[in-house]
């Protein structure tokens, strides 16, 4: 800030000792000039009285003539002090605009205010590297969930697109490049609540740049880190980088899995949303012969997938010496006749998966001409295309950025869901598809809030003082509703875990012990109302004994008092 | 030679001796203190204070906060002399600002004693 002071005092020097010496001028000679009184007495202007003159004069307001009719030689200094002081006065304050416009110094100053912004966040927070397409679904994720995020991007045109949504919570960004660890420093990676830094950019450089300043400069921060390339990724996981995402590596694992286990997809979509929002009826994809249209590092990841679900695949590809693609049509998909080589008639679904939006229509179009029944998966890369892609309404369109913003919230919401996904992947189907319909009678089919709780004396001090005067308390407690402990509230323990020991969907009955862990999936409202049970002791009792505990000093004692000969006359 | 360092010590220096003028003379005696000279040393100092903006070396920000010390007791004793006037006698008044004028002095003359210093201690 004090750097930004000097900057104006040094840029407005010139124009305020034009006005000082032109003023000065002005008003001494105002005070030389002989003039009269009303009474007609000679009579000189004092110095506070030509201050005042032209003051108001050289400012273009104009009083007139104070305190007396000015005589002509008066008058005529004046008129010379108009042209002396109104043009220097004119100069510097148009200085102090163009001052004010400046390019250098407004950057200087949002980025002061960015950096007083974050030191004053009061919460915990994610930094977000970039303000791409996936981090724009995260920020409105974590938005919705109340956490808080700051953004750095170096593109303006992307940050006022920041500043046009509507968020719960200021959003700080920076106009910057995270590549510069003095920018990741101004976004709080030292700021004692950071949670993380999550870095989406799409270049791979970057990513790896930010994940090592973090690293280095605070080692204890949860990173994400996208990464395509196969060697940046290792670089990453050296040295300790918690995620890492490849986009292309997750797309195909995520058609598997609705390929295989569509239950176990729902899950994690709707585990992962944005609350509030409800997922579409999701589609489930045929097994038989696929063709597969483009063979890059997408295309290879699908086809590897599709192969684990023994779905025989056939691959068009434009460029297989670059590829590496041995046994592949020659082609790019887009006309009949490689579709038709490809015996696209007699193949169930097809991929359109090359990284340009257009091509992709072209393909799936032509191949619906030819076999209107195939089921048909296409890849989305630009947002802008959206309505295209709508108006075609193909069978599963995936986009990378929302799998990447999905994957994301999975680490970022807590830790322990992660760990139920990864554990619900192995499970069946039908498991999944159980869940899911339980989760829906409970909580209704919006998306959940799903949050950790842990039973130890700063997160639930009510659970463990009674767990220490002997009370036995089960999860089913955690779920009864502190008005009434007839009601339950809209909340589903789903993950226990105690001495590392992930315990999957508890049973309600389990008793608690210190040091559990519980991850809990429910309405917005059983979130809010959930710390009310763990933290107050009055409200526990309650719920396990129905008895309203005293609180004041005299009412214990009458009870106590009470008790006491209750029991002596039994 | 420099220029630059001609008008600022120029300046700086001009702003005290115009200073001590006004204030030399008996305390209480109107008319050895004119008001043109305090005048000039207002319109001097202003003009100095504006010459050390933005110099980011620590004597810089000494020589700024002397002057706007000198500056704040000048302009002070300006307005007690419009102010006041009629209200007091004359001897009381001037004594009011002859004496303000005097810790403007004091200022202005640390201001002068830092800017020997920084010249001697030039190598060249």
């Amino acid at each position: 800030m004090d750097s930004i002071l000097f900057l104006i005092l040094r840029r407005l020097r010139r124009p305020l000792i034009l006005i000082i010496v032109t003023f000065a001028t002005a008003i001494i000679g105002l005070t030389l000039m002989p003039g009269l009184d009303d009474q007609g007495n000679p009579w000189k202007m004092s110095i506070f009285n030509a201050f005042y003159v032209i003051t108001y004069t050289a400012t273009t307001i104009g009083y007139g003539e104070t305190p007396y009719a000015f005589s002509n030689a008066q008058r005529l200094w004046v008129t010379f002090s108009i042209y002396l002081t109104v043009i220097p006065w004119f100069y510097a304050l148009g200085k102090i605009i163009a001052l004010l416009q400046d390019k250098g110094l407004r950057q200087a100053l949002s980025t002061v205010r960015f950096t007083n912004k974050v030191r004053c966040l009061q919460e915990p927070f994610y930094i977000l590297c970039s303000y791409g397409q996936s981090s724009c679904l995260l920020v409105r994720a974590l938005d919705e969930k109340g956490m808080r995020a700051v953004v750095i991007e170096p593109q303006q045109e992307r940050l006022n697109e920041l500043e046009l949504i509507d968020t719960k919570n200021a959003i700080p960004y920076l106009c910057a490049d995270a590549i510069l660890p003095e920018n990741l420093e101004r976004a709080g990676i030292q700021h004692p609540l950071c949670k993380g830094v999550i870095a989406l950019t799409d270049d791979d450089n970057v990513n790896l740049a930010v994940a090592i300043a973090v690293k280095l400069m605070n080692p204890d921060l949860l990173v994400i880190a996208r990464a395509e390339r196969d060697d940046i990724a290792a670089n990453m996981a050296s040295f300790g980088t918690d995620h890492i995402i490849n986009p292309y590596i997750l797309f195909g694992d995520q058609l598997a899995m609705r390929v295989h286990a569509l239950g176990t997809y729902l899950l994690h979509e709707w585990l992962t949303g944005v609350p509030g929002d409800t997922l579409p009826p999701p589609k489930n994809p045929p097994k038989g012969r696929w063709v597969v249209c483009g063979y890059g590092r997408f295309g290879k990841s699908v086809v590897e997938n599709l192969a684990r679900e023994q779905i025989t695949t056939t691959i068009i590809e434009a460029m297989p010496e670059i590829t590496g693609c041995d046994a592949c049509i020659i082609g790019s998909g887009t006309e009949a006749k490689t579709l038709l080589e490809a015996d696209i008639t007699n193949a169930v679904g097809i991929v359109a998966g090359t990284d340009n939006d257009i091509n992709n229509l072209s393909i799936v179009m032509t191949a619906f001409e030819l076999n209107p029944n195939l089921f048909v998966v296409i890849r989305k890369n630009r947002r802008h295309n959206g309505r295209l892609f709508k108006q075609f309404n193909a069978d599963i369109t995936m986009q990378p950025t929302e799998i990447i913003a999905h994957e994301c919230l999975a680490h970022m919401i807590t830790p322990l869901l992660a760990q139920f996904l990864s554990l619900a992947r192995n499970q069946t189907n039908l498991w999944a598809n159980k869940l899911i319909s339980q989760l829906v009678s409970t909580m209704g089919e919006e998306v959940p809030e799903t949050w950790a709780v842990t039973i130890n004396n700063e997160h639930s001090p009510a659970v463990i003082e009674l767990m220490n005067a002997g009370l036995k308390i089960s999860l089913s407690h955690l779920m009864q509703h502190p008005a009434n402990r007839e009601n339950k509230l809209a909340l589903m323990p789903i993950l226990l875990l105690r001495n590392n020991t992930p315990n999957l969907l508890p049973d309600p009955n389990t008793q608690l012990k210190a040091g559990d862990r519980v991850l809990f999936c429910g309405t917005v409202n059983a979130k809010s109302i959930l710390p009310l049970i763990i933290n107050n002791a009055k409200v526990l009792t309650y719920i396990i004994d129905g008895l309203e505990v005293p609180d004041s000093l005299i009412w214990r004692w009458f009870q106590n008092k009470f008790n006491k000969r209750f029991k002596n006359k039994n | 030679m420099n220029l630059e360092k001609v008008v600022f010590g120029f300046f700086i220096v001009l702003a005290m001796t115009l200073n001590f003028g006004f204030f030399i003379g008996d305390i209480d005696n109107a008319s050895h203190h004119h008001v043109y000279e305090l005048y000039a040393a207002i319109v001097v100092s202003l003009i100095a204070t504006v010459l050390k903006f933005g110099d980011r070396t620590h004597v810089g920000a000494i020589l700024l906060s002397t002057s706007l010390a000198a500056d704040l007791q000048l302009i002070t004793a300006a307005i007690l002399w419009t102010a006041l006037n009629g209200n007091y006698d004359e001897p009381s008044l001037t004594v009011y600002i002859v004496s303000l004028s005097g810790g403007a002095l004091m200022a202005n003359i640390i201001s002068v004693i830092l800017l020997i210093s920084e010249t001697i201690s030039q190598k060249r």
